[in-house]
């Protein structure tokens, strides 16, 4: 009888172990910054959920031939772009049609995409889990498999409560990683808080930077998250013409939405199409080699001229906003090669 | 003045009658029956014609209904607020059972699409879960209709045509409201409503779409709309 009651204990122990609450993890916002646009009151962070939407990250079982990781195509060491890549390599020799940008500061966006045609960072990756020339393969199969996974099953039932795995929950979880790849500590910030100064040729182009760059790729993201046409000329074997294929509007022809400069050091090759190899040919773009057209940004009519010494003074400030903090940090790195998160907030 | 006493027992009896008061739970089933003419929907190589003589087959029927509800001589009741796909491939999807307060049904009424909120919330489940592919992943929002199959003359590639109808933003909002009269009908005697669906109105409902011409919309824009204008006659409650 006794061993009974023992056992009966034990069992509720268990029990209540198994259903024990995620403990919540805080976004870190850096200060100054403004407001999220991430709901998290649909999807409240949690440890268990950041580190399963992590393992989900680097999961190749979510391709068709388990060859292809979302990190396949967004490397940490490159911002989480495809490390001098103009395209990435999708399944059975596939290329994507676009240029994989940096993964950061994704909870200040509320679309995603070149061209912004995705509304919901949860929902983003259900593009590449199906496009044939990323992973290919149906949700259907890649639930499927993580349900058979007991690895999978008991995270999936620490993150959400209970073992059900389906699409939201999928979602829900990469997001939950994806939010927590903030990039705010490079040299540029450091020096905004007072704690680093510029050198001179940085401090130059900062200057240069705030007059003719500021406009579109403006601090604190280097993005002002618009859609714009910069005189680049459609690729004849491409035919992209961005904004355009989502609002139907011809106004809307040749508009990509202006990356964010953070980390740009390290994410060439450059454009929506990767066709500018470096920063140089970047430049060489705006101020010779843009097409004005009347769609053309009105910014940029007279395209934008910059002498070669500009060039170098922007080159130096640009260097400023490479974060090492967030390119090493083993938070994200690849499930196993940290064992304890070393700075999840707790609260 | 009333004794408190007086007063509690006024007060319960009212509670009681207000309490007591009937309020019946009329079952109400729903049952969409598609159709091409006057000829029941086959999803097994049955060839039907258009009305400009364009022979085709069908292989996917879908459509999600959404906010359904009917109404009374003065009361209105919604009845379903999400959204319901009605598969032609999944006989269970074809039946909905659900109940209602009124004891006479004028109007019943509903959306055919998804409404904007579910567009735009993120990963939604049960019906709306993206899984089922009525869904764009590239251009995020929800395929409201499908009508999917091969005619000689669609040229495109294996003469497949495929119409994806969607969109939630203005211009391109391809939501439609259906009204239908039930009232009187014998169809209700029996606890329930038989809604026909007529795959013929997609090609002329309202404007003509010809497979000639239009074999593929896989994205929200004109063609899209003027594909819902035309599907949104095709529901006709049946005698
Ligand atoms: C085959 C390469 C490839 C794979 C695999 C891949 N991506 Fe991407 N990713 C891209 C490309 C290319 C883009 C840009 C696409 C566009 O704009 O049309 C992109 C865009 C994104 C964006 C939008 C970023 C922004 O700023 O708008 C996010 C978020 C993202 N990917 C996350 C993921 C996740 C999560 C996975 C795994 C489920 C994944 N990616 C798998 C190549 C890939
Ligand atoms: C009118 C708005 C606008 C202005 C002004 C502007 N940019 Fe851009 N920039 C964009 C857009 C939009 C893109 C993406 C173009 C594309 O690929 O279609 C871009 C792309 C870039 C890229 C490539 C980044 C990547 O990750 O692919 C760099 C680098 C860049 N801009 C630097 C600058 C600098 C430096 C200045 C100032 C000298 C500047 N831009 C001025 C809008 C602007």
């Amino acid at each position: 009888m006794k061993s009974f009651v023992t056992i009966g204990c034990l069992l509720m122990v268990v029990a209540w172990m198994g259903v024990r609450k995620p403990t919540p993890m805080k976004l870190p916002v850096p200060a100054g910054w403004p407001a999220p646009q991430y709901d998290f009151k649909k999807n409240p962070l949690t440890k268990e959920g950041f580190l399963l939407g992590r393992k989900l990250f680097y999961e190749t079982a979510l391709s068709k031939d388990s060859t292809i990781s979302c990190a396949s195509c967004h490397q940490q060491f490159g911002a989480f772009a495809t490390y001098e890549h103009p395209l990435s390599h999708g399944i059975d020799n596939t290329l994507t049609t676009r240029n994989a940008p940096a993964l950061q500061n994704l909870a200040w966006q509320k679309e995603f995409m070149w061209d912004g045609g995705i509304n919901h960072l949860d929902l983003q990756p259900l593009a590449p889990l199906t496009a044939v020339n990323e992973m290919g393969e149906t949700i259907a199969e890649v639930l499927h498999r993580l349900q058979r996974d007991t690895a999978y099953v008991r995270m999936f039932r620490e993150a959400f409560g209970d073992t059900a795995i389906n699409t939201q929950r999928m979602g829900r979880a990469l997001s939950q990683f994806l939010v927590m790849l903030v990039s705010a500590d490079s040299k540029y910030d450091r020096v905004m808080q007072g704690k680093d100064s510029f050198l001179l040729p940085e401090r130059l182009g900062y200057g240069i930077f705030q007059q003719k760059c500021s406009s579109c790729h403006r601090a604190p993201l280097f993005t002002d998250l618009s859609y714009r046409n910069t005189g680049i000329p459609p690729d004849n074997t491409l035919n992209d013409y961005g904004r355009m294929r989502i609002t139907g509007d011809r106004r809307d022809s040749l508009k990509f939405r202006v990356p964010s400069l953070r980390n740009v050091a390290i994410t060439h090759p450059y454009g929506h199409d990767g066709r500018f190899f470096s920063l140089l040919n970047v430049f060489e773009h705006y101020r010779k080699n843009m097409i004005v057209t009347p769609l053309t940004d009105s910014i940029l009519q007279h395209r934008l001229p910059l002498s070669n010494f500009e060039i170098g003074q922007l080159t130096a400030f640009l260097n400023t906003l490479t974060d090492t903090t967030f390119l090493k940090n083993p938070l994200f790195a690849p499930p196993g090669y940290v064992i304890t998160p070393v700075f999840i907030h707790r609260h | 003045m009333m004794s408190p006493f007086r007063c509690i027992l006024y007060f319960s009896g009212l509670v009681l009658v207000l309490g007591l008061r009937p309020v019946v739970h009329h079952p109400l089933m729903i049952r969409f029956q598609n159709c091409a003419g006057n000829r029941p929907l086959q999803l097994s190589g049955e060839l039907y014609s258009n009305s400009f003589g364009e022979i085709f087959s069908v292989q996917q029927f879908k459509y999600y209904v959404s906010a359904i509800r009917v109404s009374g001589e003065h009361e209105e009741e919604v009845l379903l607020k999400e959204a319901h796909l009605v598969d032609e491939g999944d006989s269970s999807s074809l039946v909905l059972h659900l109940s209602t307060d009124l004891a006479d049904i004028r109007t019943i009424s509903f959306v055919v699409g998804v409404d904007s909120l579910a567009n735009t919330g993120g990963v939604q489940g049960g019906d709306l879960d993206p899984m089922l592919g009525m869904f764009w992943t590239w251009n995020t929002g929800y395929v409201y209709a499908r009508l999917e199959g091969e005619s000689d003359s669609a040229h495109s590639p294996a003469h497949r045509f495929t119409w994806d109808i969607g969109g939630y933003k203005d211009p391109s909002n391809a939501l439609r409201t259906v009204t239908l009269d039930v009232g009187g009908r014998s169809g209700l005697t029996g606890g329930g409503v038989r809604i026909t669906a007529d795959i013929l109105k997609w090609f002329d409902g309202k404007s003509p779409v010809h497979l000639a011409s239009s074999p593929v919309c896989h994205e929200p824009g004109a063609l899209a709309m003027r594909i819902a204008d035309n599907y949104s006659t095709m529901f006709s409650v049946a005698p």
